[in-house]
């Protein structure tokens, strides 16, 4: 059964605050999990480096490594600037 | 004749794990099972007063573990109830008197003597938490409908995991109300945020309080809908998995919530 409650809020456009609870809960559960540590992310970061640099060059001290949180999706963001595509060897 | 050893546990205190474990325990030997219900939270023991059984106790269950009693000895006989034992917790001793080993070896004793054997958990996730959920052949997570529980429960069930245990729910405290009105998580968001099975659901009841200012057992009492609730968990635990879940409802007149709805009334 549809609420008049509900109803009211559908017509004034009022969010029901459970909806706000829910959604934070969705995103700090997804981010308590990401709570990587130290040596979990220099790993990552180094082996990460060892593949790109098979194909582009990289300045390595410029690169970041970070998990990365925004309205609709939690992501581990990797940013660097390339210098320049490798050269293949035959 | 192999009992199984269930454990009650929230992360958060102040959900209803001491109320959770009493009442399934109590409808579980109203059922016909003998049942010991164990508190281990040393060093705060509750379940003592809140089953009424404060007076009788002699041996705790730190006794048991460091083989200074029986269990027999320990176990307090609920008189209301038949086949219901208690064993309490100790009120002097710190978490740290129990190996895990010795819990273990407590627990084989107790499946061979009981058909189910509650284990109430303290709060946290610490020593207290490893010591009562390493004898458990499953595992109950209880949550209230709020955001600390919830996220509380969610770090619970993870631990309960990586120790092979697969958990059920209960929420705790539905105000069908509050959930109406939106103010309040409903049991499918909950569920839906844990990702987890439903083991019942448990409305808020004036009733709780009251039963245990008295000490006397809330299953007893026909009016009270959690009492009823924690009853229909008992009977799901008890074999009967198929009983439907039922959804606490509100129980309001058609004016009182246009009124409410409108803000004539809180």
């Amino acid at each position: 059964m549809l609420s008049i409650s509900r109803l009211l809020r559908r017509f004034t456009g009022q969010k029901a605050s459970k909806d706000t609870a829910k959604k934070r809960l969705q995103f700090s559960l997804i981010y308590d999990k990401l709570e990587l540590n130290d040596t979990t992310l220099t790993d990552l970061q180094k082996d990460i480096v060892a593949v790109i640099s098979n194909y582009f060059e990289i300045n390595k001290d410029s690169l970041e490594l970070k998990v990365k949180r925004d309205d609709n999706v939690t992501a581990l963001v990797f940013n660097t600037p390339i210098l320049q595509l490798k050269r293949k060897r035959a | 004749m192999e009992g199984k050893v269930i454990v009650i546990t929230s992360g958060k205190g102040g959900v209803g794990k001491t109320t959770a474990t009493s009442c399934i325990g109590a409808a579980l030997a109203l059922e016909g099972k003998r049942v010991a219900i164990v508190d281990m939270d040393i060093g705060l023991r509750n379940l003592d007063v809140v089953m009424g059984l404060e007076n009788r106790i002699v041996f705790n269950i730190v006794d048991v573990v460091l083989e200074r009693c029986k269990i027999s000895q320990a176990a307090i006989r609920d008189r209301r109830i038949e086949n219901l034992f208690l064993i309490p917790a100790s009120q002097s001793d710190n978490k740290d008197v129990l190996t895990t080993s010795g819990v273990e070896r407590v627990a084989d004793q107790l499946r061979k003597e009981f058909d189910f054997i509650i284990m109430d958990s303290p709060a946290g996730i610490e020593r207290g938490f490893e010591n009562s959920i390493v004898g458990a052949n499953e595992a109950i997570v209880i949550c209230t409908p709020d955001v600390s529980a919830v996220r509380d429960a969610d770090r619970v069930i993870g631990l309960l995991y990586s120790r092979s245990l697969t958990p059920k729910l209960i929420v705790n405290r539905i105000e069908p109300a509050r959930v109406e009105r939106g103010e309040m998580l409903s049991h499918e968001d909950v569920l839906e945020v844990l990702s987890i099975d439903l083991a019942g659901l448990v409305p808020m009841d004036e009733h709780v309080l009251i039963s245990s200012n008295t000490g006397t057992p809330l299953v007893l009492q026909n009016e009270s809908t959690a009492g009823q609730a924690f009853k229909r968990i008992a009977r799901r635990l008890n074999g009967e998995a198929d009983l439907p879940v039922q959804v606490p409802v509100c129980k309001m007149s058609m004016w009182n919530k246009i009124s409410r709805t409108f803000g004539l009334k809180r």
